[in-house]
């Protein structure tokens, strides 16, 4: 993990998904893999204060670049989604964990809501020369989409919206049930709910027989979550989320934990007791 | 049926259906503006000037002393890989300062408790055996799994916390850090925290023995489970735990001071008189927000503790009050973010100064302050840093 100043290479508007920032940073995508995130700081002074977390969307290591997708919400989102090519960006990363993709999976089943897209997008560009991969995304609408054009052509792209207006209306959850008995290994990033709903379906599988089709998957299966951050570096605590092994740092143990591992609570991250 | 895009290699069923672009070209068929690459051209402006539309000037008008400490040269700062270098003085200048009653370090510059971890987590980043000691986080007796989510806020120029002292318990911490400490290469200061005065003097036993362990840092800011009141916003409960851990340590015991007591002079004083080497000056500033559209706090507790630049003026003004008050040294904190920042706490009496949220946005933080001490040092032609402690009170300028 490094601070490196990037440098904006170009700047893209993916719907009301957010900003895409291309950048420029050869230390830090050396290093990343998909899962993990950048911290980035919002300014050079100290007002706003925090760095903002993002997940990597593309990792380039030979051409040394990196891809964020920025929400342009609030004073030091609005601030990143807005550098244009040129600009400097303080990096901090590659941050957290990452995503193993197993070497004897042959189908991996990738699911995404909303910004959750950027490390399955890393996932589906490494893995799809390998193995067959199929994205399933959801999103509140066809503008929150990711654009198809932007996946590796071989990687088969399935999407749900809650309005119907592109793709299955309704959740990813419901898209999801028919692909788990071909996937080998299933990979999730998304909002909070999306991920609860996930282990309900994992908490089913769990109680089923073993003839569950992909009951094995679902058991096995990893997610990246998102919490409120301070340094990121895992001194403040500020990001900790209950786990079947007690508190864990989103920005350290996580971002990637296995969803069995998770305690959900009302599709919210579980919450800590408060006190000793 | 969904809609997919097959993989070459089809082994089941797919619904080809028209691709999201083509929709939402339609969708948007009167914005002009696609999702293509935009390439904007660099138009020379700073970062702040392209964010703002002002000139950068650092968020205030630069003062002489901000102006000659930018024209210092840092170290190259793109990609740092940590060196150790626990005997290095800065840049050949003497900046050694006593914290607290016998507790000399090279450098007035800390990192304030709960910011920077157990000091090995930003040894990945910066060489820490540079600062002038590290301070732990706030430490129990017992295990605490901390407060419910939120535990951060962002406020103007600042951040609120409530992080509920989340720590392994002490013999726990011990156990875990002596030797990571030891290799480290940097003095610790134990934070200690408790709900009665037995609790702090048994968090004290559990590092005694600890080579790296240089000093105990006195969280007060913590209620007493006999009636609830804060340690620290009661002089004569101060003054107990103060004494009760002077009883079992011969290191130097700092006490850490709290903004929200009724009086922090009067609690100043106590603990001194109650035989503390060293005062902290000042933890965080009770503060909240709302979330308007949950209609709730935003914090899991509600209310929580402000720090970051938001509320130096406070600590500095506090430091100010405090240094008039008492004879023992006073560690400044609240808001530090470069080495001007630490020539005021330092001149209002301060004589060294812990960096603590700052460190969040910029890691370097603590490393540029000492820097800048040496350069405003070198600038000066001072003898030593001691030679600007306290020289802003109102009795040493009677004196000149
Ligand atoms: C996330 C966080 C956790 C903190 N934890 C502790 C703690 O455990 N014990 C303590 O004495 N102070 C704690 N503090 C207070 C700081 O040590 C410091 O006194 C305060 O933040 C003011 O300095 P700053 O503005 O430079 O951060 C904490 C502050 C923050 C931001
Ligand atoms: S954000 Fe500070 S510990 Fe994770």
């Amino acid at each position: 993990m490094i601070l490196e100043m990037g440098r904006v290479l170009a700047r893209s508007e993916i719907g009301d998904l957010g900003i895409v920032l291309n950048i420029a940073a050869p230390n830090i995508a050396a290093q990343a893999r998909p899962g993990q995130f950048v911290h980035v700081r919002p300014g050079v002074r100290f007002d706003p204060l925090l760095r903002r977390p993002y997940s990597f969307n593309r990792i380039d290591r030979q051409a040394g670049e990196i891809e964020l997708i920025v929400k342009p919400f609030g004073q030091g989102g609005d601030w990143i989604a807005s550098r244009r090519s040129g600009d400097d960006l303080d990096l901090l990363g590659p941050l957290g964990s990452a995503f193993v993709i197993r070497r004897a999976t042959q189908n991996l089943l990738l699911v995404a809501g909303g910004t959750g897209i950027a490390p399955m997008r890393v996932l589906a560009e490494h893995e799809s020369a390998r193995r067959n991969v199929t994205l399933v995304m959801g999103g509140r609408s066809i503008q929150y989409l990711w654009p198809s054009r932007l996946l590796p052509p071989t990687v088969e792209y399935v999407t749900t919206t809650d309005d119907g207006s592109f793709g299955i209306k309704g959740r990813v959850t419901d898209a999801l049930r028919p692909l788990l008995a071909w996937a080998d290994q299933l990979c999730a990033c998304g909002p909070w709910p999306m991920l609860a709903a996930l282990g309900r379906m994992r908490d089913e599988a769990a109680r089923a027989s073993a003839v569950f089709p992909g009951r094995q998957v679902l058991l096995d299966a990893e997610i990246a979550v998102e919490q409120h951050m301070g340094c990121a570096m895992g001194v403040c605590r500020a990001c900790v989320v209950v786990t079947e092994n007690g508190n864990a740092r989103v920005c350290r143990e996580g971002p990637v934990f296995g969803l069995g591992e998770m305690r959900f609570s009302e599709g919210e991250p579980a919450t800590v007791g408060l006190s000793a | 049926m969904p809609w997919r895009r097959p993989r070459k290699k089809v082994d089941r069923p797919v619904n080809v259906s028209r691709a999201i672009e083509e929709t939402l070209e339609e969708l948007s068929a009167d914005e002009d503006e696609d999702d293509s690459v935009e390439l904007a051209g660099v138009d020379g402006a700073s970062i702040v000037e392209a964010a703002t539309g002002e000139a950068d000037t650092g968020g205030r008008m630069p003062s002489p002393l901000a102006e000659q400490l930018s024209r210092v040269e840092l170290s190259d700062t793109a990609v740092i890989t940590p060196v150790r270098s626990a005997e290095r003085t800065e840049h050949g200048v003497d900046l050694a300062v006593d914290a607290a009653r016998s507790l000399r370090l090279k450098n007035p510059v800390l990192t304030a408790s709960g910011t920077f971890g157990q000091g090995v987590e930003y040894a990945e980043l910066i060489d820490v055996s540079r600062l002038g000691a590290i301070v732990n986080k706030g430490t129990t007796v017992l295990a605490r799994p901390g407060n419910a989510q939120y535990r951060i806020a962002e406020t103007p120029s600042g951040i609120l916390n409530s992080i509920g002292l989340e720590n392994p318990g002490a013999a726990g911490v011990a156990k875990k850090y002596a030797k990571a400490w030891a290799q480290l290469g940097v003095p610790v200061i134990v934070n200690v925290a408790g709900y009665s005065v037995d609790d702090y003097v048994r968090v004290v036993s559990e590092f005694a023995g600890i080579a790296s362990v240089v000093a105990y840092e006195l969280n007060i800011s913590c209620p007493n489970v006999k009636g609830g009141m804060l340690f620290g916003c009661d002089p004569g409960l101060a003054a107990d735990v103060t004494r009760a851990v002077k009883q079992e340590t011969d290191l130097p015991v700092i006490v850490k001071l709290t903004p929200n007591a009724p009086d922090v002079v009067a609690v100043a004083r106590a603990v001194e008189e109650a035989g503390a080497d060293g005062l902290t000056a000042i933890n965080t500033v009770l503060g909240m927000r709302i979330d308007t559209t949950k209609r709730r706090p935003v914090l899991g507790t509600g209310s929580g503790g402000l720090s970051g630049p938001a509320i130096r003026p406070i600590a500095v003004h506090i430091t100010y009050q405090v240094a008039q008050a008492v004879s023992i040294p006073i560690i400044g904190a609240g808001g530090v973010t470069n080495a001007e920042d630490a020539l005021e706490f330092l001149m209002a009496g301060a004589s060294a100064v812990q960096v603590g949220t700052a460190t969040f946005a910029d890691p370097l933080a603590p490393l540029k302050v000492i820097e800048g001490l040496a350069a405003y040092v070198k600038i000066h032609g001072l003898s030593s840093i001691r030679d600007v402690i306290g020289v802003a009170l109102p009795t040493s300028q009677q004196a000149e």
